[in-house]
């Protein structure tokens, strides 16, 4: 593994490698590389090395760092300042085992927690980048305001691109002040369906709530709850927590009695569902994320019991977490399953034999997946880098 | 032997009919859009109806190399529209079907000619309403997504590339793809939606927008408060986003604009100040307190003659105002022409970039008037074009220092508007030869025989 100690010699190796027309698999600190398809590489890349936040503007809500500072620095960095990450990007440590995760990956990756749901996803907030393309080149991309609309937009073209287009080396990401309480309204007792229906009107209140999950019993359990639960939560002020939860409870009132969780219990609870800590998944088992329509979610969790899958619902339902077997029967099962409800899969964590048998997100209609080859080709013409980590041979 | 247009011409009115126009009047309406470019006419207008004629007519230009310019409703500012080197124009503006609206998924599926004014009337018994408002009610959702347009909501709502979930596109060479979908985290390969959004007509033609829709707030207020000061008006504004009120609106008009605006608008109770215009979403309990925590900020910094409207008519006339802003501008000195700037600053630049083209105008002697999206560091400035020759030139020259500016304090050409043919000689400056590369390259690979409103966005 070659870690580079900053973006010119970066560019540099890459020079070489696309001179040799070597490929090269791309890493920050290497958490997710159970992650997706396995990259076919002899050498790895590494940007562990590009450390540092190179600009806070707090006034601004404006936050610049290389991509290999690790998001912890960064979290609190912010949180000095009372402000936050809007996408509350997960701790991968709870689903690979390893971390800390850099600033780069979970924006290569476009990770988003349970705030997604209100407040968008990682994409969203990345206001600027800059990236080296596979022939070593640097790129800018974006820029440090907060709306920009000259030029094709290569920053949202780069994020979520898993390093099959450029190394992303530096980020220049949109912050938000924090909330300064946190409170979360609790429907026990609910089957799926019924549970996303309050998800739903939860979201579809005045009320604001920043993020709604549903945990089935064995999900609910493994974060202290004795049944089911529909959660949604509230971050304001605190007098405004207090007073929203409140009403928030009287207007699911037709969905049975709530319990409302104070800030310290909602803290810990939001950020257990962030990492998928509901999920039972040992050490062998397969991750899989699937997204639909909100209103879907429950058929696709319920549907998938019969193939010993298990999991729970974020974004309202529009987020199916599941673990089970690692077999090419249960990826099919839940392929099938989203795809019944128009909605998409990937094959989040899985052991290679897996990972490297099947597709590991959907395969694009023909017409789209020749724009995903040229998209790729401007950027990274030897096809050079992290080859296979999102389609076998791109 | 017909020439490659002609060709394009009469197979086009095989498909289309009279559908098909080579009417004067037509083609000089579709010669320009809301700019001082140069008008150029297109060679003949065609009027679709479905995606598939679509298909079938840049199938044709493809094969033949005849250009292409999309067209919604000509709002665009930036002379995106005008059809430089002839050609078909395509007029969307009757695709206005709406396919679906989805309540509980909070989302519907438009075709591209649809206007966000019909949009939200169709929304409003469903109690949703899409938050993208350009200051302009005509301009189509396809534009605005090709524009990537916004509006005084995106500090709260976001702008358009927030807001679409998946787009059907035709490609250049008429093939049909559907990015995206219904579901939030849409993409798992790369984000071709974003890709098509701010795309200027440039890659391809969108005849379908999949949306994102948000409930109509509880309750909402509205207010005004002025200032001796214009660095005091900015440093309030960055103070309330700061400190994470989670206002909807807030919006700057100069000593200028407010004059013209209570002249063409006939508001009262306002001086010709520095002014601020609020807006804030929520619960009555919320509105209430957050409005509250707004008006102590601004205080602070020396607000006075704070008017609070919460009835909707008298909030209805205040955004009316500020919508048509413009209007009220161009009144100031009839029978000038208006060009408006749209430069974007980091916010902590603010006061230096307003109070530094201020400054300029005052140099220049043209009457100007400064308006802006502030909460994001977006401002414009309607530069009055005296007219003749000499005065457009005058007025350019100022846009250019504007920007000049912008780019200097680490900001942008254009917040919104768009390249077009009016800010491509920025392009460059701004993201570096390296990344213009790239976007050229995806042009070239996505459109190889250029036809797709050639002449736009990039130089050449
Ligand atoms: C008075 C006024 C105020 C404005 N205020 C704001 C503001 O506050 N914020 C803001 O962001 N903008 C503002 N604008 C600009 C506005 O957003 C754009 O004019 C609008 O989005 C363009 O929509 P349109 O349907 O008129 O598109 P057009 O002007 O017809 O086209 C715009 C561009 O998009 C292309 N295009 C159009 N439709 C399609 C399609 N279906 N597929 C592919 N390409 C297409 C065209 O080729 C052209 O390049 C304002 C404009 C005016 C006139």
């Amino acid at each position: 593994m070659s870690a580079p100690a900053d973006e010119s010699a970066l560019a540099a190796a890459i020079a070489t490698a696309a001179a040799a027309g070597e490929p090269l698999a791309i890493a920050g600190n290497g958490t997710k590389r159970a992650m997706l398809r396995p990259v076919q590489a002899a050498r790895a890349l590494s940007t562990a090395n590009l450390r540092g936040i190179t600009l806070y503007a707090p006034k601004e809500l404006v936050l610049r760092a290389r991509a290999g500072t690790p998001l912890p620095e960064i979290e609190a960095a912010v949180a000095a300042q009372g402000q936050h990450l809007i996408a509350e990007p997960p701790d991968p440590a709870a689903l690979f085992g390893a971390g800390p995760a850099t600033l780069g990956g979970i924006v290569a990756a476009n990770l988003s927690g349970p705030r997604r749901v209100a407040w968008g996803a990682m994409r969203d907030h990345v206001l600027g980048l800059r990236a080296v393309n596979g022939s070593g080149e640097i790129l800018r991309a974006g820029g440090r305001v907060l709306k920009n609309v000259t030029g094709l937009d290569l920053c949202k073209l780069l994020t979520g691109s898993h390093g099959t287009l450029a190394v992303i080396t530096e980020v220049t990401l949109k912050v938000l002040p924090a909330p300064e309480a946190v409170g979360t309204v609790a429907l026990a007792g609910l089957d799926a369906a019924r549970g996303v229906a309050a998800l739903a009107a939860a979201l579809g209140s005045p009320y604001g709530v920043s993020a709604a999950a549903y945990l089935p019993a064995e999900a609910a359990a493994r974060v202290g709850f004795a049944h089911a639960v529909a959660l949604a939560r509230i971050e304001e002020f605190a007098p405004s927590v207090a007073y929203r939860t409140d009403r928030l409870r009287a207007d699911l009132a037709a969905f049975g009695p709530a319990e409302i969780l104070d800030d310290a219990a909602s803290r810990p609870l939001w950020r257990a569902v962030r990492d998928a800590v509901p999920l039972a998944a040992g050490p062998a088992d397969a991750v899989w994320r699937v997204s639909v329509r909100p209103s879907a979610g429950p058929a696709v969790l319920d549907g998938l019991a019969v193939a010993g899958l298990a999991g729970f619902l974020d974004w309202g339902g529009g987020l199916v977490w599941l673990a089970g077997p690692a077999t090419v029967a249960a990826h099919a099962a839940v392929c099938a399953a989203a795809s019944a409800q128009g909605g998409t899969w990937t094959l989040f964590r899985s052991p290679e034999p897996l990972a490297a048998a099947v597709a590991v997100i959907p395969p694009e209609a023909p017409a789209l997946a020749s724009i995903t080859r040229r998209v790729k080709a401007a950027f990274d013409p030897r096809g050079i880098l992290n080859p296979g980590r999102l389609y076998p041979g791109l | 032997m017909a020439t490659p247009l002609e060709t394009v011409i009469a197979a086009a009115r095989d498909l289309l009919g009279e559908r098909l126009s080579t009417n004067a009047t037509l083609r000089e309406h579709h010669s320009h859009g809301q700019d001082t470019q140069p008008p150029h006419l297109p060679d003949a207008v065609a009027f679709v109806e479905t995606t598939a004629e679509v298909a079938r007519i840049l199938a044709l230009c493809h094969t033949h190399g005849v250009p292409v310019v999309p067209w919604g409703a000509g709002t665009s500012l930036e002379g995106h529209v005008t059809p430089v080197r002839g050609g078909i124009t395509l007029d969307l503006s009757r695709m206005t079907r709406i396919l679906a609206t989805s309540q509980e998924d909070m989302d519907c599926r438009v075709e591209a000619g649809v206007t966000r004014d019909q949009l939200n009337t169709h929304l409003r018994d469903a109690g949703l309403f899409f938050p993208v408002d350009p200051g302009t009610a005509a301009c189509t959702l396809g534009g605005m997504c090709a524009t990537r347009a916004s509006g005084t909501n995106a500090v709260r709502y976001g702008t358009m590339r927030e807001n679409v979930l998946g787009l059907t596109v035709v490609l250049a060479d008429g093939r049909v793809i559907r990015t995206g979908g219904r579901v939030r985290k849409s993409s798992t390969g790369y984000d071709l939606t974003r890709l098509f959004i701010g795309s200027e007509g440039t890659l391809g033609v969108i005849t379908e927008v999949g949306l994102r829709l948000h409930g109509i707030p509880e309750a909402i207020s509205s207010a005004t408060c002025q200032f001796d000061d214009l660095r005091a008006a900015v440093e309030t504004v960055i103070t309330v986003m700061q400190s994470g009120i989670p206002v909807a609106r807030i919006e700057f008009l100069d000593e200028v604009q407010i004059a013209a605006s209570i002249a063409y608008s006939k508001l009262t109770g306002l001086e010709a100040k520095p002014t601020l215009f609020f807006e804030f979403h929520g619960t009555e309990a919320s509105v209430a307190e957050q409005a509250a925590q707004a008006e102590a900020i601004a205080r602070d910094y020396g607000a006075h003659g704070f008017r609070w409207a919460t009835d909707p008519a008298e909030r209805a006339k205040l955004w009316q105002a500020r919508h048509d802003a413009l209007w009220a501008a161009l009144a100031l000195k009839p029978g000038y022409q208006g060009l408006t700037t749209d430069s974007i600053v980091p916010i902590s630049a603010l006061a230096e970039a307003v109070l530094g083209t201020k400054a300029d105008i005052a140099a220049s002697g043209v009457t100007a008037a400064v308006v802006g999206h502030v909460g994001d560091g977006n401002f414009h400035t309607v530069i009055l074009v005296p007219p003749g020759p000499e005065g457009l030139a005058q007025a350019w020259e100022l846009d250019k220092k504007i920007v000049a500016r912008a780019l200097a304090l680490g900001g942008s050409c254009s917040g919104e508007h768009g390249v077009g043919l009016g800010k491509r000689e920025f392009l460059e400056q701004e993201h570096g030869a390296e990344a213009l590369a790239v976007m050229r390259s995806i042009k070239q690979t996505l459109d190889p025989r250029g036809v797709m409103n050639p002449g736009k966005m990039f130089l050449n």
